[in-house]
């Protein structure tokens, strides 16, 4: 009996031990998890400086420019195309959970709307400039401070920047000196980063689908998809008059959506 | 004035647009929203802009006129003129047309065609580093469009590491060649595959699609494009001699035939890389089939139609229109306006369907007076029904006529009924249902048998009609107050003339439809099959009044 009862102790000793045992197990994943998601965040927002520090940068200036800012050129290009060309967009509607931009506005009803964004293509551009302003500063400082660190006298020069849409793609042209001396002497005058995007293209069925939003209060989608065959223009009526329009690119899935408010109809008479 | 006819009245001023709700400024720019140039109460207006107390067209601030981009050549009309300036614009307030920087050409740049203006075409051709050639007399997009015609290709023979290699060129791109290389030949029509100049460059090097075109192409085993694939000339040496226009397949565009790559995008297919099961005999791309099928049915590429909704044709609240849009193989949604306030129309040529969204007319259907008037489709979208009139005058006489402009019980309403937002505060639903309110007057006269005890609704148990043509029994029959004669020669618009005196189960009916037709209005259910607000006791209601009441009003 008594043997017994130790065994039970025994037994229960152990699986006390192995309770707390487990706790102990479960704090330190915690702890773990924890410290990873730290580190994530960290080299997430302190990526291009790690890189330099680690000499994992790329060694070719253009190079290194392309690959540290295209990623945030492309963000803020997916951004803007989504919420009608604006980063921060004023003048919007909800739609999908995005915020979308009116480009053509009325606040009336039956009357047709106002062109609120006449030239579109510069308001982009000056956007993704604006947009990608500060990753640029950080880009160029971390080359400087990568080349510093494997031995270069660095001398960098900032000079003006430049995003233009062209035909199937983005260049973006920041005319900065660089010279690299370590013996040699290497001299860069400008920096491009080309991405390939149709932003052009959609921007101008855009501004087409706005002046006869402008002029009709409305537009018809198909006579996109006739002449343009890898186009895909989506008209979408909302509730309150509103009218998103998206323009998609069937080959690149390159996406321009917008909205206009323009001969709206009000429920019954609309007193 | 009768008040329905008085709102009547006010409706119709309103479609002519003489009514002004309040005193409204041209804000330059909206507090809330930033939204430029909008005609709004003064308390919306943003301070730190201009406001007056007019409408935006009557302003020079926000006058609307042509924002030219100078330097893309680009123009866009109805925009005002601080919106252009401050965008970096050139503002010109003549019409689109009158401004010689807007006019547009055919631009022709390289395969390509745009119609364009003059500025445009040169910006597009600097980017693309070709010359233009602008055609000012070409006058619409069609034509221009056509008139891209792909300029001669062939055979750009050059040696290559002592061989002689080859490439599909155009004369002038061949010659571009010849600079840096001197022994560069170019035979016009010929593929690179020819026997006859016996390069490295053979036949049956597989199957391609190329940008800008619909159709399948042979390439060579250089990888030059050649003709267009058939499968039955795969092994014929005088289809990879020369550039041959294709004489395989149907005249619909192919979709899916393993045989022939002659695609058209206008009858239904383009090129695509063939998906597993649907292969070509040769190659690895197929005339894809742009067509869809809809809820079992198929429908070509470019069809639209509309679509069948729960509620819609019955236009039960909360229904909407919509039109169905077939391209590249998907079927898109495209909804008209919300509120009924646009109709899905849909014709057929040739069992290809073309469908759209339009305006729906429906506005003026009350105040219109006789059939014709009110079926007149040109003008708007209503239909004449019999039975109740809605437009009555002071004493409760219809101001409908017939065709024989002989009066009539009858209704102008919306073909498509109008939807209304009735459960805001600020609607106009009541007033418009109000339109079809109406009270119908019974007289009785109880007799002593009974005490004047009162039964259902109000009504006595034994009266007796002493309906509004009592006047007219009393001139006539002057005797037989009354009677059953009477009631047979003046029956009660709404209560049976028998002895229960109940409502008319066809008055219930056609007021029912008459609600209806009018927007969201009466008892019903919504478009999802939900009961509405009201069941048809809450929109009828009994007063009993005694002839003192009467006199003494």
């Amino acid at each position: 009996m008594k043997n017994h009862k130790e065994k039970n102790n025994k037994l229960f000793f152990h699986s006390n031990f192995f309770q707390k045992n487990r706790k102990g197990q479960v704090t330190i994943f915690i702890i773990l998890a924890v410290v990873i998601v730290v580190i994530g965040v960290l080299v997430y927002m302190f990526y291009p400086q790690i890189q330099a520090g680690l000499g994992l940068a790329e060694t070719n200036p253009q190079a290194f420019i392309q690959s540290c800012i295209e990623e945030k050129i492309n963000e803020d290009i997916t951004k803007l195309s989504l919420q009608g060309g604006s980063l921060s967009p004023e003048n919007y509607v909800m739609y999908d959970n995005e915020k979308v931009e009116y480009l053509c506005y009325t606040n009336e009803y039956y009357k047709t709307c106002v062109v609120q964004q006449p030239l579109l293509k510069k308001h982009i551009e000056s956007e993704i400039q604006k947009g990608i302003k500060e990753e640029v500063d950080i880009c160029f400082d971390s080359m400087g401070k990568s080349f510093q660190q494997r031995g270069y006298d660095v001398n960098l020069r900032k000079g003006p920047e430049n995003i233009e849409l062209l035909p199937k793609r983005v260049v973006a042209n920041f005319n900065y000196s660089l010279t690299l001396t370590k013996g040699e002497t290497e001299r860069y005058n400008s920096f491009n980063i080309i991405l390939n995007n149709n932003i052009f293209e959609l921007i101008s069925i855009a501004n087409s689908i706005i002046e006869w939003e402008s002029t009709y209060g409305d537009a018809e989608t198909t006579a996109y998809m006739n002449y343009y065959h890898d186009l895909k223009v989506e008209k979408k009526k909302q509730s309150d008059g509103t009218t998103i329009y998206i323009i998609t690119d069937r080959n690149t899935e390159n996406k321009f959506q917008f909205a206009s408010r323009s001969v709206a109809w009000p429920p019954g008479y609309g007193f | 004035m009768n008040k329905k006819l008085f709102l009547i009245l006010i409706l119709n001023i309103f479609l002519i647009g003489i009514i002004s709700a309040q005193v409204s400024y041209c804000c330059e720019r909206l507090e809330n929203n930033g939204a430029w140039c909008q005609n709004a109460p003064e308390e919306e207006c943003n301070q730190n802009y201009l406001s007056v107390p007019t409408s935006c067209e009557a302003t020079s601030y926000c006058r609307l006129g042509v924002c030219i981009n100078t330097g893309e050549g680009t123009c866009l009309p109805n925009t005002p003129q601080r919106v252009c300036t401050d965008s970096g614009g050139t503002w010109d307030e003549r019409e689109k047309d009158e401004i010689p920087q807007c006019q547009l050409g055919c631009c022709l740049i390289g395969e390509q065609a745009a119609f364009t203006t003059s500025t445009r075409c040169k910006n597009l051709a600097s980017i693309y580093g070709l010359e233009i050639n602008y055609r000012t007399d070409v006058q619409n997009e069609m034509q221009c469009i056509a008139m891209a015609s792909p300029k001669v290709k062939g055979a750009c023979v050059f040696e290559d590491e002592y061989q002689r290699n080859c490439k599909m060129a155009t004369k002038a791109e061949c010659q571009e060649m010849e600079i840096g290389d001197s022994n560069v030949e170019f035979h016009e029509g010929y593929l690179c595959s020819a026997e006859s100049l016996e390069t490295i460059c053979g036949p049956r090097g597989g199957t391609t699609c190329v940008e800008g075109k619909d159709e399948v192409y042979f390439l060579d085993t250089c990888g030059n494009v050649a003709n267009v694939y058939d499968n039955g000339r795969v092994n014929d040496q005088l289809y990879w001699d020369t550039i041959i226009a294709p004489t395989c397949g149907d005249e619909n565009g192919n979709p899916n035939s393993p045989n022939c790559g002659d695609c058209d995008y206008y009858l239904g297919s383009t090129c695509k890389r063939a998906e597993r099961g649907n292969s070509p005999n040769y190659g690895n791309y197929i005339c894809e089939d742009l067509s869809c099928e809809y809820e079992g049915e198929n429908y070509q590429h470019g069809e639209t139609w509309c679509v069948d909704v729960e509620g819609t044709e019955e236009n039960f609240p909360g229904s909407r229109n919509f039109r169905m849009i077939c391209y590249n193989g998907e079927v898109s949604v495209e909804p008209c306006a919300d509120y009924r306030q646009e109709v899905c129309i849909q014709s057929e040529v040739n069992t290809f369907k073309t469908a759209a969204c339009r305006v729906n007319m429906w506005q003026d259907c009350y105040s219109q007076t006789n059939p014709k008037d009110c079926e007149n489709s040109d003008k708007r979208d209503c239909q004449w029904i019999e039975g109740v009139s809605i437009l009555v005058d002071e004493g409760g006489n219809s101001l409908a006529v017939d065709e024989n402009n002989e009066k009539i019980d009858a209704s102008c309403v919306p073909l498509n009924a109008p939807g209304f937002d009735f459960w805001k505060e600020e609607t106009d639903a009541k007033e418009m249902c109000g339109l079809a309110s109406t009270t119908c007057y019974v007289e009785y006269a109880s007799s002593v048998t009974t005490g004047g005890l009162i039964g259902e609704k109000g009504i006595p148990l034994d009266a007796q009609c002493m309906d509004k043509c009592r006047e007219e029994c009393l001139i006539n029959d002057p005797t037989n107050f009354c009677n059953r004669a009477c009631e047979e020669k003046c029956p009660s618009q709404c209560v049976n003339n028998n002895k229960d005196y109940t409502i008319k189960e066809t008055w219930i009916e056609d007021m029912s439809n008459i609600c209806r037709a009018m927007g969201d209005c009466g008892n019903g259910n919504n478009y999802i099959g939900e009961q509405g607000y009201y069941d048809e006791d809450d929109l009828e209601s009994f007063v009993t009044r005694s002839s003192e009441e009467q006199t003494n009003e």
